[in-house]
């Protein structure tokens, strides 16, 4: 008698703990579903990267320290990349980031790391040959921008992370893509977070693409009247495209309007023409600049157009056959 | 008026191994304890006095019967506020002193303030313990841990002590203290259940006693009723030579219906052989 | 002597046997861990990495490995605290007999279980809360260094105010902030169930070693909850009925102790909101008081 009284409280806990559960359930989810809103909860870890953590860090991470395993793994990467174990080293950080997928730490540095140093290293392995040097170069830059792809996708709203995309899509010496750039730029620019620079470098990217210029020179004149906007860079642009809309104006006329003196003129125009890196139009430029050299009587020693042949006999890629 | 104790055709069986098996630890007892007793619960190990207190304490659930302390229900928190429990071999917190003890347990019944720190001193001198007052249990005796328990036992004025072997692994010397400890509270009009192993003992406190043999009660009365022998008569003789013996002897054989059963020298018990001995050792040293 | 008193859960009596298992507590030296947090925390100064591609980079590595570590370790101290103590407690107490003394007396067993939790929390609280200062001190020196050497970095760049200033906050976010607090009470909460847990499992077992392990199972296990929920309430794709019952039976014994895991998030510079803090706090009360129930009705007929 005794013990049914006692079995009958086991069964009431049973009952108590099971209803308890049932009446929880939608209000842990709700809870659940509101902090992965908030980006407070992170995804489910992967299996695959479960085997890459191996068993003892595995159990720190499954004890809710995702961060501090993230942590001791960032640790062991340097040590890959002291000693340039590549391959090791971008698993790591594939490792990292899908423990802490929200910092943006890991995928910057990872990002870094692959497309920069580990491409690098094999542009300057002389010992293997061009062929294999070229395509692990081209690997590795590849890689690291899938990796930044994968941390914005993650990261919808750092504006920073997205800078960092766009700038290597636009990197001269990485394999560069203005559309995709200008695209990065304009996300991490609609963020509303970013500094003002992104949305001129967002217009930079439009400027580079032969279709898109007509667009940047409305947004270049949308933006005329903000004084943040009267960067040299910028100046010089609106120069480039005014020309470009109305190819029968007199540069001179022209150089002036937007620059307000001819020295001022001259030394924008000058800078503007002779980066070569940038890719950004040059039309007229080149007429302004002789105009220009010939009314400041400019020493032909000094001409601009003698530092642009220089420059341009100056190798600045190993590898990139686009140009 | 209420008893103190009433324990009502108490029935208590315990589950043995995993599966199945039945033991009855306590059959059909019932035991009434007027206020103001000292009740001795005497039988060998094993046969139900534990189990007894513990289900007067509401420690374990009756299988049947009831058990109830001054009316109330002993399963009831209640009929705790008026009894005090000193139980077999206590451990207390070895982190406390003997003063952080009493107070611990002062406060579990409510009390607090300079009510309670002149309980705790009250008590501890009571126990003889004023000079342990705050070292830790950790580095007490089995006795000043068996005093320290009955003080304990005592925090909240209790008017029913319920004491489980209270001198068991006690030396004499501290035994007689415990002994001595329950004549006071008898004096002061304090029942007493007391449950023990150790007759002597039982036999110089208690006023009325039962025997507990295999869960069930097998004698119960006042103890003076229990031990006399109604039919035989003691003569305590000083100074008598053996030639008065053998007078007396003669007499008894003319009588013709009474019979001389042994003469010789009366024996004192060994306890208090001891107790006298010590003293004597004790009186000596301190007057030299 | 004191029958006006409320029968149950009376805060004083409560409130003695809690200060006591603290003390208890305290007398086994736990606070000893205080000392291997603290070298934690300066073993931790050591870690940062030399390699920096960018002011925004800078330092970083180091605010997050200090914050990492800290409360990784506060959420080592806390889980095993609360399960290993309260599943100590217990028992330790059944075989010294002291339960018996203290159940002799008019303590009604709610009360006595109610104190043993609050006891152990409120040592894994106090324990917190000096660990959460000592923390906020190091990360607060430690932001400021890594603020300097960015901006030191930033103007060798030549970066406009604008963008310092922009950059200065952003690292200020992972220093030590309001929501890092928050996390820091996670870590408790998180402990609280799982101490309720390890309670109601101790008024079943005897057996110390039992409730640890078991409570350790459940601590893993609660990790997963969410996924069984899910996958009970996305209908048990590709597994059949049997599946769908046990992941359901997973989902409503154990608690889901993911969504403590907001603590990570926190680490990495998310912002916590007051609101969404309040609702962890809510649901673990829950867990607390439905498995603080349980062991209670378990408790109150046990033969002791």
């Amino acid at each position: 008698m005794k013990t049914l009284r006692q079995r009958h409280r086991h069964l009431l806990v049973a009952a108590i703990l099971l209803v308890a559960g049932v009446v929880r359930l939608p209000l842990e989810r709700g809870l659940s579903d509101e902090l992965l809103d908030a980006g407070l909860l992170q995804p489910s870890v992967e299996l695959e990267t479960r085997q890459q953590v191996g068993q003892s860090l595995w159990a720190v991470a499954l004890g809710g320290l995702r961060t501090l395993v993230a942590t001791v793994l960032n640790l062991r990467a340097d040590t890959f990349f002291q000693a340039q174990q590549w391959t090791e080293l971008a698993d790591a950080f594939d490792t990292m980031t899908d423990l802490a997928p929200r910092t943006r730490y890991y995928w910057d540095i990872g990002s870094w790391h692959m497309a920069y140093n580990a491409s690098a290293y094999y542009q300057n392995r002389d010992d293997l040959p061009t062929l294999r040097r070229r395509a692990e170069w081209r690997d590795w830059v590849k890689r690291g921008t899938r990796f930044l792809e994968e941390g914005v996708r993650n990261n919808p709203d750092d504006w920073r992370l997205w800078a960092n995309l766009a700038y290597f899509y636009s990197d001269p010496l990485k394999l560069v893509d203005d559309a995709r750039a200008e695209e990065a730029y304009r996300r991490s620019w609609e963020t509303g977070n970013a500094l003002p620079f992104i949305e001129r470098a967002m217009v930079y990217a439009m400027a580079r693409q032969p279709e898109r210029r007509d667009e940047a020179l409305e947004r270049i004149r949308a933006m005329s009247d903000d004084p943040r906007a009267q960067v040299p860079a910028m100046l010089a642009l609106r120069y480039a495209l005014e020309y470009r809309a109305d190819p029968g104006r007199d540069p001179l006329e022209l150089a002036l309007e937007v620059f307000g003196s001819e020295e001022r003129a001259y030394r924008i125009l000058g800078n503007h023409y002779l980066d070569l890196n940038g890719r950004f139009p040059n039309d007229g430029v080149a007429e302004a600049v002789a105009v220009l050299e010939n009314r400041l009587a400019i020493d032909e020693e000094k001409s601009i157009f003698r530092e642009r042949e220089r420059l341009q006999a100056m190798p600045i890629h190993p590898f990139d056959d686009s140009r | 008026m209420d008893a103190a104790v009433e324990i009502t055709d108490l029935t208590k069986d315990f589950k043995t191994g995993i599966r199945g098996g039945w033991l009855r630890a306590v059959d059909r007892v019932s035991i009434r304890i007027e206020p103001g007793e000292v009740y001795g619960l005497i039988g060998p190990n094993g046969s139900g006095k534990s189990t007894t207190m513990k289900a007067l304490l509401g420690l374990v659930a009756p299988t049947e019967g009831s058990c109830r302390i001054f009316g109330s229900d002993s399963l009831a928190v209640d009929s705790r506020e008026k009894v005090g429990f000193l139980p077999e071999n206590p451990y207390f917190y070895k982190h406390l002193s003997g003063a952080e003890t009493l107070r611990f347990y002062g406060k579990l019944c409510g009390l607090g303030g300079r009510q309670l720190d002149e309980r705790v001193t009250e008590l501890l001198d009571l126990v003889d313990l004023a000079g342990a007052r705050d070292r830790r249990l950790g580095g007490y005796s089995k006795g000043m841990l068996q005093r320290i328990g009955l003080a304990q036992a005592l925090v909240q004025d209790p008017q029913l002590v319920i004491l489980d072997e209270p001198t068991a692994g006690v030396d004499p010397v501290g035994s007689r203290q415990i002994r001595d400890l329950i004549l006071e509270l008898r004096g002061r009009g304090i029942t007493v259940f007391l449950c023990s192993h150790l007759l002597e003992q039982v036999q110089e406190v208690c006023d009325r006693v039962g025997i507990i043999f295999r869960g069930k009660m097998v004698r119960e009365g006042r103890l003076d009723e229990l031990l006399a022998i109604e039919d035989e008569t003691e003569i305590i003789l000083r100074d008598a030579d053996p030639a008065l013996v053998g007078r007396i002897a003669e007499l008894v054989a003319a009588d013709g219906r009474a019979s001389l059963t042994h003469t010789g020298k009366p024996r004192t018990t060994l306890e208090r052989l001891f107790l006298e001995e010590t003293r004597k050792r004790e009186e000596a040293r301190s007057s030299s | 002597m004191s029958g006006s008193r409320p029968r149950l859960l009376n805060p004083g009596r409560v409130g003695v046997i809690a200060r006591h298992t603290f003390t208890q507590l305290v007398r086994m030296k736990v606070f000893y861990f205080l000392a291997a947090f603290a070298l934690v925390l300066i073993g931790v100064q050591f870690l940062d990495l030399p390699v920096h591609h960018s002011p925004e980079s800078t330092g970083v590595q180091l605010l997050f490995s200090i914050k990492s570590a800290a409360t990784g370790t506060m959420t080592l101290f806390a889980v095993v605290l609360g399960v290993v103590a309260t599943a100590l407690l217990l028992p330790k107490d059944v075989e010294d007999r002291t339960l018996y003394t203290i159940l002799a007396k008019p303590v009604p067993r709610l009360d006595y279980l109610a104190g043993k939790l609050l006891g152990v929390l409120s040592l894994i609280f106090v324990s917190l809360v000096i660990m959460d200062l000592l923390l906020v001190g190091v990360l607060a020196v430690k932001t400021n260094a890594v603020v300097a050497q960015q901006l030191a970095m930033a103007d060798a760049e030549g970066w406009t105010a604008a963008m310092k200033a922009n950059l200065e906050a952003d690292t200020r976010q992972l220093g030590p902030t309001w929501s890092l607090q928050g996390a820091v009470l996670v870590v408790f909460l998180r402990a609280a169930v799982i101490a309720s847990v390890a309670l109601l499992l101790s008024t079943f077992s005897t057996s110390t070693l039992f409730t640890t392990v078991v409570g350790f199972m459940i601590y893993v296990a609660g990790f997963f909850q969410a996924d069984a929920r899910d996958f009970y309430f996305s209908g048990g794709e590709g597994m059949g009925m049997a599946g769908r019952i046990g992941s359901l039976l997973v989902a409503v014994v154990i608690p889901d102790l993911q969504i403590y895991n907001v603590i990570d998030s926190v680490i990495q510079g998310e912002v916590l909101e007051a609101v969404l803090l309040l609702k962890v706090v809510g649901v673990t009360a829950f867990y607390v008081l439905v498995y603080g129930f349980c062991s209670w009705l378990v408790f109150a007929r046990k033969e002791i």
